[in-house]
């Protein structure tokens, strides 16, 4: 199982850098986010710790979004998912190869959209670095297991473009609130240690659970 | 006498308000070869994708050999192939990587090359397949479906979009499985079975004549 996943998600790698269809749009989706808000609080001194925690990971879902509305859409083209459904294979194979590709995707974003961030927002000190990272590594665990697994709950509709967001938006919330919280932790303030990363790892062994357990079912007919 | 390898009894298929496919029942043997004829909307397509497990029936049942197509194991679909409307191929990879990817996700071994060449696009292996006209693409799906010699093989108007050399790459495919694997071909060419000396059934209006 773990081997066609490999696969699967090698492929949309593969697809990714030779049309470039999903990185690049959400690549300038975040930084834009990330400058307009920075540009739109330039007043306000007062507000800026906060506000970045925040709007980082607000932008980060929407970012997400973004990305997962593409989710299946090299498979729906020429019918591929249907090859992928008759492959002697797990079907939670499919979901989560795909699911590591939007992990990738989303990490390879952050790696150059974060450090944005921090420069615009951080001149001087800043939130520690590891608590950030861990952060949103977990975060972006749990954004591509709900994420693909909401996409393949839409696949079949004729307005997929629209569930989606209606589908994952709401399933999103606790991983804001996971990684605001988890943030606000990295400047030193108390708001319950290392509490908020194991929130955001419980959520991701639940929809890793959920999902598998699910995905056999959720993309067949 | 063999049981039969594709059983439908009885089957339906409703989408919505329209009934597609309306208590069809056939019975197909090992290694026979069946030609679907029918007009456009009849009910060919749905027929095969119910066989191939991709439909639930909304009445009745598929069934591969003694499971229901929908639920068959992999074990039963490292045996089969299907070959619909649309190619099955990612447009963002090459020709031979298409194979590949299909031959290692069935954990089967061939020589790609070979399959390539046999369906005339050896020269064009390593081209990304976005640039690939519709007979092209039908080539190299018919390549797709056979690369794991499949005991099974659905095809869906496979001869749509190719030329004469396509065509009688495709008689020649169909007429080397006859006897050997199970054959099931949705066509408009009424001279198909005929050629093959094969059984035809005909459906019209979500029925079998």
């Amino acid at each position: 199982m773990i081997g066609a996943a490999l696969t699967i998600a090698r492929v949309k790698f593969v697809l990714e850098i030779r049309r470039r269809e999903v990185i690049f749009a959400m690549l300038l989706f975040l930084a834009a986010t990330i400058v307009i808000v920075r540009v739109a609080l330039s007043g306000d001194t007062g507000a800026g710790t906060r506000a970045a925690a925040g709007m980082l990971w607000a932008a980060v879902v929407f970012t997400a979004v973004l990305g997962l509305l593409r989710t299946f859409a090299a498979e729906h083209e020429g019918g591929v998912i249907d090859a992928l459904l008759l492959a002697p294979i797990d079907r939670a194979s499919i979901w989560l190869g795909t699911a590591l590709a939007q992990f990738g995707f989303l990490t390879a974003i952050e790696l150059v959209a974060v450090p944005v961030w921090w420069a615009l927002f951080f001149q001087g000190g800043g939130p520690s670095v590891g608590t950030v990272v861990i952060a949103l590594l977990l975060a972006n665990v749990g954004i591509a297991l709900v994420g693909t697994l909401s996409a393949a709950l839409a696949l079949g509709a004729r307005t997929r473009d629209v569930l989606l967001p209606v589908l994952v938006l709401p399933l999103l919330l606790p991983v804001v609130l996971g990684g605001v919280t988890a943030t606000y932790g990295a400047f030193g303030e108390e708001v319950g240690g290392l509490r908020p990363l194991g929130f955001l790892a419980l959520y991701d062994l639940v929809f890793l659970a959920l999902a598998w357990g699910t995905s056999e079912h959720l993309l067949g007919d | 006498m063999q049981p039969p390898v594709i059983t439908l009894a009885e089957c339906s298929k409703r989408f919505g308000e329209r009934l597609a496919l309306r208590k069809a029942t056939l019975m197909v043997a090992a290694g026979e070869t069946v030609v679907v004829l029918g007009p456009n909307g009849a009910g060919k397509s749905t027929l095969l994708r119910l066989v191939a497990g991709l439909l639930r029936p909304t009445a009745g049942s598929a069934r591969i050999g003694d499971v229901e197509a929908i639920a068959a194991p992999k074990e039963v679909r490292a045996g089969l192939a299907y070959a619909g409307h649309q190619p099955q191929l990612y447009r963002g990879l090459t020709a031979r990587e298409n194979i590949d990817l299909h031959l290692r996700l069935h954990q089967a071994t061939a020589d790609t090359g070979a399959l390539l060449e046999r369906v005339g696009l050896a020269d064009r292996a390593d081209e990304r397949i976005d640039g690939f006209s519709r007979g092209m693409l039908q080539r190299l799906a018919l390549a797709r479906a056979t690369a794991h010699d499949p005991v099974l093989l659905l095809l869906d108007e496979p001869a749509s979009g190719l030329d004469a050399d396509g065509r009688a790459l495709l008689d020649a495919t169909l007429r080397a499985g006859i006897g050997s694997r199970t054959q099931l071909v949705a066509s408009h060419d009424h001279d198909l079975a005929e050629r093959l000396g094969v059984r035809a059934i005909q459906l019209a209006n979500g029925g079998l004549a």
